[in-house]
């Protein structure tokens, strides 16, 4: 295929600015966060700090219980994450492997909640959080969470691309439904499990409009939310202590992103979703 | 043949582990999504504050409060101007991208697709607050660089327009790559053959978008669509809380905002649902026209 110069190196320069600018508020960040207060001030333009400092992360867990809150964080992701991406398991299983009476009808329901805005579900959630003694806990965070029909609508998909006479011919040597699972659906679509895995963990990690609704002590608070304490419209006079929260509540994500890449833009441009 | 058609037998007979499958999904989606979608319905129709033992049946009346309400136009306005934006940043703009990385490209391709999708898995308060400082009006690096060319940044945040505009863009930060991702993974599953054809006849590259990629991703097209749309605005949620509170003045609020801002902050209960579940027939009318299209025949890549 012949591709013109003078069509592509347009381009190439319309993604290299776009990815500029996505990337530079990370760099800014990192680089913001080993400055001094008056450095961030006076230098804006100098990514790299002159004489970088500590001083705001020591800010952060001098003030705030920040090991803690960084765990808390930790915890309520992988709990989220381990559980759906176990009952979406299961439940795509169901969905692809038996008939059943209200199967449509049970899977349209199900998926449909994907359409649903968290506001109209937000108030009687709170009020079940609150009457069964879960506000500022951390399992409060969790349990709402859990409701995500993502998870089943992904693996469904890729349960799908799995031959069905595979199924059948496992099915003839009286292989259980277990075994099945266990050593032919799960080894085959693997790559869609991990990556929806990663997927969930990153945004329970990200999560704010729930946890800020239901935890009220420092002690029980994510990253986000301590991140907001630093907050003021103006850019505030805490922010380069900002930036080093900032810094802390990304490393994971981006390291799990810049480990597994390949693998996640894979499976996400493969058949994992359409 | 016959021992086929018995394994398939058995796997009728064997509805209950189908349920039993189900069993804790099931369990989740109704306590924490179908009961409490029935009850905001159920509170809807009454005055409440949270708080009070009682709740006031009031019929229509919190649907009435808001349909006559001047202020609501404004909320529904911005809405739609939200909607707007974030349908050219992350539903046009990503269409076009995935469309010239897969198939008019030649390098950078892996590099272009990681970079990208990168912002999509950092947290939208850090989002909120980068952007706050790189677009902050005096001190900020972009009002500096404008600066030197004797422009000046608008004050965005205290600026009716400005300020929807300037939090979508941050919202889109956050929700461009997901959806360039999906739409690539379409357009990188269409047939080789049909462009090169296409190609080899000398036809310019915006009707191959136009006439053949395009219809032939429509399926996928229709659910960022949606998605932009109803994930979108929820992600909107975010910099307003963090940045504007909904302020100037309503300027930046949108139907979900509000929502919340009616619940948590004014507690009026009975408002915040009656408005949530008109935003959510809007949505659904969203909804139901996706399907009448996939009637009509929609294109599926598979």
């Amino acid at each position: 295929m012949k591709i013109n110069r003078f069509v592509s190196i347009p381009w190439h320069l319309i993604f290299i600015a776009t990815i500029f600018i996505l990337i530079f508020p990370i760099i800014f960040a990192v680089g913001s966060s080993f400055k001094s207060l008056q450095d961030a001030y006076n230098n804006v333009l100098n990514i790299i700090p002159i004489q970088p400092t500590l001083e705001n992360y020591q800010i952060f867990f001098n003030s705030l219980p920040a090991i803690q809150i960084t765990v808390n964080t930790f915890i309520i992701a992988a709990v989220v994450t381990i559980f759906k991406v176990i009952t979406s398991f299961l439940a795509a299983y169901a969905f692809v492997y038996f008939q059943f009476r209200g199967k449509t009808v049970l899977y349209f329901l199900l998926i449909s909640t994907i359409f649903i805005p968290f506001t109209v579900t937000m108030i009687p959630n709170y009020l079940i959080i609150s009457k069964i003694g879960l506000t500022d806990s951390i399992w409060g965070v969790i349990l709402p969470q859990l409701a995500d029909a993502l998870g089943i609508f992904l693996m469904r998909q890729s349960m799908k691309t799995i031959p069905m006479s595979l199924i059948e011919v496992a099915q003839l040597d009286n292989l259980s439904h277990v075994q099945i699972m266990r050593d032919i659906v799960l080894p085959l679509i693997k790559p869609a499990v991990t990556s929806t895995g990663i997927w969930f963990f990153i945004s329970s990690w990200n999560e704010y409009v729930w946890p800020v609704l239901i935890l009220k002590t420092t002690d029980n608070f994510t990253l986000p939310l301590a991140l907001q304490m630093y907050i003021s419209s103006e850019g505030g006079t805490n922010f380069t202590v900002a930036m080093a929260v900032s810094v802390i509540t990304m490393i994971i994500p981006l390291a799990l992103y810049l480990a597994f890449q390949r693998y996640i833009v894979g499976t996400f441009t493969s058949s994992g979703i359409k | 043949m016959s021992a086929l058609t018995t394994g398939v037998k058995r796997f009728n007979r064997e509805n209950w582990k189908a349920y039993f499958l189900l069993f804790p999904s099931l369990l989740i989606f109704a306590f924490f999504m179908f009961w409490p979608f029935i009850y905001t319905i159920y509170l809807s129709f009454f005055d409440w504050n949270m708080i009070s033992p009682t709740k006031e049946f009031v019929g229509l009346q919190n649907y009435i409060d808001i349909l006559t309400d001047p202020k609501s136009y404004n909320i529904f306005g911005n809405t739609f101007i939200y909607i707007a934006i974030l349908l050219v940043l992350n539903c046009v703009v990503p269409y076009v991208f995935a469309f010239v990385i897969d198939m008019v490209l030649k390098r950078f391709k892996g590099f272009y697709k990681g970079a990208l999708f990168m912002p999509a898995f950092i947290s939208l308060v850090v989002g909120s607050i980068l952007f706050t400082w790189i677009l902050n009006p005096v001190s900020g690096p972009v009002a500096i660089i404008l600066g030197w060319f004797g422009l000046e940044m608008p004050i965005w945040s205290k600026m009716d327009g400005w300020v929807i505009f300037v939090l979508s863009l941050i919202t889109s930060w956050k929700v461009f790559g997901y959806n360039f991702i999906v739409l690539y993974a379409s357009i990188n599953g269409i047939s080789r053959e049909l462009i090169e054809a296409a190609r080899l006849d000398q036809v310019p590259l915006w009707r191959i978008f136009f006439q053949i990629v395009l219809p032939m991703s429509s399926a996928t097209g229709i659910y960022v669509f949606i998605i932009t749309i109803v994930q979108g605005l929820q992600y909107v949620f975010t910099p307003i809380k963090v940045i504007t509170q909904g302020g100037p003045n309503y300027a930046s609020s949108n139907a979900i905002y509000h929502a919340y801002h009616e619940a948590f902050v004014l507690y009026r209960t009975g408002h915040s649902a009656a408005l949530s579940i008109l935003t959510m027939v809007i949505f659904l009318v969203l909804l139901f026209i996706e399907i009448k299209f996939v009637e009509r025949g929609i294109y599926y890549e598979n």
